[in-house]
């Protein structure tokens, strides 16, 4: 919700209904209105009748499919020609899951710190990105959007290879450069063989990756801000910096909480990234996340039943930190 | 803004230029390897070691990539039209209702995202099949509006939270109906929010590869993104066609952005309104 | 929340209820007569550099013999198994008639029901004595063939005759030559790599576990246990892992390597000696012009000379249990033998999986290719015949254990025994 003390505040500035291009829209007059009753019999059927082609697709398709996904996470299930058969197993693959070293060792915590950086960096520099385009004049910010949004629309597929060839070890771009700086031994290095040097790379992948949706987004969100707001604040006195903390901040919260929310639940998943990297798609033990473990119980060790307990376990995470967030970082707030 | 020191001139020039250089090399790397007619042992080479559009020719008439590129677009297409138009119905109603079960409603839509989608493959493959939905690009687009909806609701949802009820209460004032209202006006102050989800919804549905590639049997109705895999070999991968397939892919999502960007602009005006 | 479930279970019941009728027109084969029949074959992309005038060529004749359509759909080997595997779930109308099936892939298939069992049929057509037997080998279980071998591979050692004359070396014929030729090269040639150490090529290892005499998994009383800690395997992994540890003969970022990188720094003329397979000579020619003429080839050396083992891999065509199995069959007969088969092995490099014709290819006495034939026939190797070792390599058990110790985190011994309990585990499983 934008802060209601501002908007009253602007809401008897005349001027501002001089630049509204739509003619109907102007707040005038201060009669009760005829409609209201009726707006209130709309209010029960009203959101449901809204929600409802929404929710037939996300249930159908993914729900449900969600579900089976539960289902399957207490079976030993097997592929079978026209349809596999599970046996129930109960919490076996929790327990087997739960008990293994590796989870807590290696999968979890790359996972988790992997997410964390990402997350940060990610909505850290689309934010900065959308702050700078929306100080951009149009010619440039056509420019700058429009390389923010080459590198969304790069398949990451390819973008990975990229990545992976710029730190090649030996004859990579950053090899070399970082060899003839005296920081590494090009031909002694590999860079993809260490955990934390392997996951800096993932990490300036997926956020180049990443962050344009957050640039759009935020941006998207900051355009929505009147103009008059800020002159507002600048005749109230007001600096830059707290114009940006009173004005700016509060009024693209909602939109900061949503890609704050999706950027976690999309860097805890990063699978192709990780996938595709030297010694990522399980050669390299030390560097495995839990989407490519989940894909490797599923489909390497045809254990679906296995894949779908890692699968749920993710879900379930991603639950809680999701729920942990909401209350925390906007508790002030009635966002939900 | 309007007043601008030199420093910060400066600033923003080097921001600028740090941004086109980040954003822009891999893109870089790509098209000129595209464009390298020795990709496959171009290395480190900064400059590519010369310039011809053999391997554009190549995927177009070896790889079939022009009928790919055909039933990507309809896909995508499809996806951001009704994805857009469910999602904002959806998030009027979370943002300007209250009713029971509306928090988990919300949460649900957020659940369904959580999962990995490798998980889906098998159970999403089996529900396609009873729907008799699979081979189809009609049923690809239906499971990409279900992966491209949970992110539109929540985005337009924040967006439509901003506009403020007082200019909904002055539309009902002025006589407006209901639906008059939405289309008149909450759906012009949403339009930035409605230009980011479709973009979302487009990278989404075009970049997309497992369903795409499970759900058909028919290689004729693969969409662009499954058509870049058939240049990597087991033993061994045609750079040159991957990028340029990847060029191909990149491109008409930056068309569609730079169309949908004006929305975007005029959106300040739209803004406006609140005041 | 649960309410909400119970909602959704409600409206999908429904749309799944009004799906009901599908399911499959019921295809009456028993006849090989196809009039107005399409037959669906997915062939792996990748192996022949343009597949489509073979398979055109295929068609006609098919369509001339049985009156039947074909429909060639190409997959690509990286993300083939996905397609497989919910394509066998989704049963008899998503499966096609026809496919390319990896060997390594064979006993998982063959699991599932979904492959179609033509050991009488081979024998019928008079065929099964002709097959190469490591090949098919490797697609039966429990006496049962599931698909015809169709073509092969090996992998053998590949180097730069120039180089190689040019400072008077020989093809190594034992370990220790292996390795004093490799020191040579990196001492003569810097700017080369002497003998990539792949970590990420599970099948430049093996050939050094079966040289110095170990085995992968031994099968006793038909169950597997792995050999890969055995005295001999280690043996050999440490020899293998000490030419880029001790020897320095393979730089660090070879670690991380698979084939796909070894091709390509080959093709870039920065790789001296290597193995390879026998599909790559011409391919690396083709796509790097300059190395024409440049290369040679030779069996992988053994341990005190002869040879060491390496992986016969290679693809079957198989029939899954569709509409048009008998139809499917014609059409599976009719690529794998004769003039097709002739033609598909000199289109790839690969080599036919029948004696017969493989006597022909060796007769050409090809220097690329003779060397290869002679590994394959005298000395190839199968990897462990149970879907357990289709999960090992897909866990990369081999690979992660050559990764760890040629990064220093583990000794050959650590590393090996470690392999061998994760192999034992999946086994046991």
């Amino acid at each position: 919700m934008p802060p209601e003390s501002l908007i009253e505040d602007s809401a008897h500035d005349d001027v501002a209904a001089t630049t509204s291009p739509v003619k109907s829209s102007r707040p005038r007059g201060g009669r009760p209105s005829p409609t209201l009753r009726r707006k209130q019999l709309g209010r029960t059927t009203r959101p449901w009748l809204l929600l409802l082609p929404s929710l037939v697709v996300l249930a159908g398709l993914l729900l449900w499919p969600l579900v089976k996904v539960g289902i399957l996470s207490v079976q030993d299930y097997e592929v079978k020609f026209g349809g596999g058969v599970g046996v129930y197993t109960g919490f076996d693959h929790y327990k087997d899951l739960l008990s293994d070293g590796d989870l807590w060792r290696t999968v979890l915590p790359n996972t988790a710190f992997f997410a964390v950086a990402c997350v940060a960096l990610t909505v850290a520099l689309g934010t900065l990105a959308a702050l700078l385009l929306q100080r951009l004049g149009t010619t440039w910010r056509v420019i700058c959007s429009t390389a923010i949004m080459a590198a969304w629309a790069m398949p990451a597929v390819t973008g990975t290879y990229v990545w992976v060839w710029l730190f090649s070890a030996g004859d990579g771009m950053m090899s070399q450069l970082a060899g003839s700086l005296g920081l590494i031994d090009p031909e002694t290095t590999n860079w993809f063989t260490e955990r934390l040097s392997f996951y800096a790379i993932a990490t300036l992948n997926v956020v180049h990756h990443g962050f344009p949706f957050v640039a759009i987004t935020v941006l998207a969100g900051l355009l929505t801000i009147p103009r008059e707001l800020y002159e507002a604040g600048m005749i109230d006195g007001a600096n830059a910096w707290q114009r940006f903390w009173k004005i700016t901040v509060p009024t693209i919260k909602p939109i900061f909480l949503v890609v704050t929310i999706l950027s976690t639940i999309w860097d805890f998943k990063v699978f192709t990234q990780i996938y595709l990297m030297p010694g990522g798609a399980g050669s390299n033990e030390e560097v495995l996340n839990l989407g490519v473990w989940s894909y490797q119980q599923a489909f390497a060790l045809n254990d679906y039943g296995a894949g779908a307990a890692t699968a749920v376990l993710l879900t379930l995470l991603l639950l809680l930190i999701t729920i942990v967030y909401i209350r925390t970082l906007f508790k002030e707030s009635d966002e939900l | 803004m309007t007043r601008t020191t030199t420093a910060g001139r400066i600033g923003l020039a080097v921001a600028v230029f740090a941004l086109l250089v980040f954003t822009l090399f891999p893109v870089y790397w790509m098209v000129s390897t595209a464009l390298d007619p020795n990709a496959i042992t171009r290395g480190a080479d900064v400059l590519p070691s010369g310039i011809s559009g053999e391997h554009f020719s190549y995927i177009f008439d070896r790889g079939n990539f022009g009928q790919f590129l055909t039933n990507s677009m309809l896909v995508g297409l499809g996806t951001i039209l009704i994805s857009g138009l469910l999602a904002l119905f959806a998030a009027v109603a979370v943002a300007r209702f209250r009713f029971r079960f509306r928090t988990s409603v919300l949460i649900m839509v957020l659940i369904v995202q959580m999962v990995p989608l490798e998980a889906l493959v098998i159970p999403l493959f089996l529900q396609m099949r009873d729907y008799e939905l699979l081979n189809s690009l009609i049923g690809l687009t239906v499971v990409y509006i279900a992966l491209s909806l949970p992110f539109a609701i929540w985005t337009l949802r924040g967006f439509v939270a901003t506009v403020p009820k007082e200019v909904e209460e002055a539309a009902y004032l002025d006589g407006c109906s209901w639906p008059r209202m939405f289309w008149s006006v909450l759906l012009p102050l949403v339009a930035p929010g409605l230009v980011a989800t479709s973009v979302f919804a487009f990278i989404t549905a075009w970049n997309e590869f497992v369903f795409a590639y499970t759900f058909m049997k028919d290689g004729s109705k693969y969409t662009a993104a499954v058509g870049l895999f058939q240049f990597f070999g087991e033993n061994s991968t045609s750079w040159g066609p991957v990028m340029a397939g990847s060029t191909l892919i990149t491109l008409p999502v930056l068309v569609f952005f730079i169309i949908v960007q004006r929305r975007l602009a005029s959106g300040l005006a739209a803004g406006a309104v609140k005041g | 929340m649960r309410k909400h479930v119970i909602g959704a279970l409600v409206v999908t019941m429904a749309l799944g209820l009004s799906a009901c009728g599908s399911g499959d027109s019921g295809g009456d084969g028993g006849e090989t007569s196809g009039k107005g029949k399409t037959l669906t074959v997915w062939i792996m992309e990748g192996t022949n550099p343009d597949p489509k005038p073979f398979f055109n060529e295929v068609a006609a004749a098919f369509k001339k013999k049985t009156g039947a359509t074909v429909k060639v759909e190409y997959q690509q080997w990286a993300t083939a198994q996905k397609k497989f595997t919910t394509a066998i779930e989704g049963g008899p109308s998503q499966v096609p008639d026809v496919a390319e099936v990896g060997t390594t892939w064979i006993p998982q298939f063959a699991e599932t029901g979904g492959l179609v069992d033509v050991t009488d049929k081979v024998k019928d057509s008079g065929l099964n004595d002709d097959l190469v037997e490591g090949l098919a080998d490797a697609g039966t279980l429990d006496g049962k063939q599931y698909g015809m071998p169709w073509y092969a591979g090996v992998r053998g050692l590949l180097y730069r005759k120039d180089i190689f004359e040019k400072h008077n070396l020989k093809a190594p014929t034992n370990w220790k030559e292996l390795r004093d030729t490799a020191l040579v090269l990196k001492e003569k040639e810097p700017g080369m790599i002497p003998f990539p150490v792949a970590g990420g090529a599970e099948m430049f290892a093996t050939p050094f576990v079966w040289g110095a005499g170990g085995e992968l998994a031994i099968e006793e009383g038909g169950k597997w246990k792995s050999g890969i800690n055995s005295p001999e395997s280690v043996k050999g992994i440490t020899y293998y892992t000490d030419l880029a540890k001790k020897d320095k003969l393979s730089p660090a970022k070879v670690t991380t390597w698979t084939e796909k990188e070894v091709a390509t720094d080959f093709q870039k003329g920065k790789v001296a000696m290597t193995l390879s397979g026998n599909w790559t000579p011409k391919a690396f020619v083709q796509a790097a012009p300059d190395l024409e003429g440049k290369l040679a080839a030779a069996p992988i050396p053994g341990e005190t000379g002869g040879m060491s083992k390496s992986f016969l891999g290679g693809s079957y065509l198989s029939t899954f249990k569709g509409e048009n199995q008998d139809l499917a069959w014609e059409y599976v007969k009719m690529v794998t033998t004769g003039e097709f088969a002739t033609k598909w092995a000199e289109q790839t490099n690969y080599f036919p999986g029948q004696n017969s014709l493989l006597k022909e290819v060796q007769a050409k006495n090809d220097p690329l290719v003779a060397p290869f034939a002679k590994q394959m026939t005298e000395a190839g190797a199968t990897v462990p015949k149970t879907p357990a070792y289709g999960q090992i390599q897909a866990t990369q058990v081999v690979t992660k254990m050559v990764q760890s110790i040629l990064t220093g985190k583990q000794t050959v011994q650590e590393a090996a025994d470690q392999a061998a309990d994760e192999m034992d585990k999946i086994f046991a499983s």
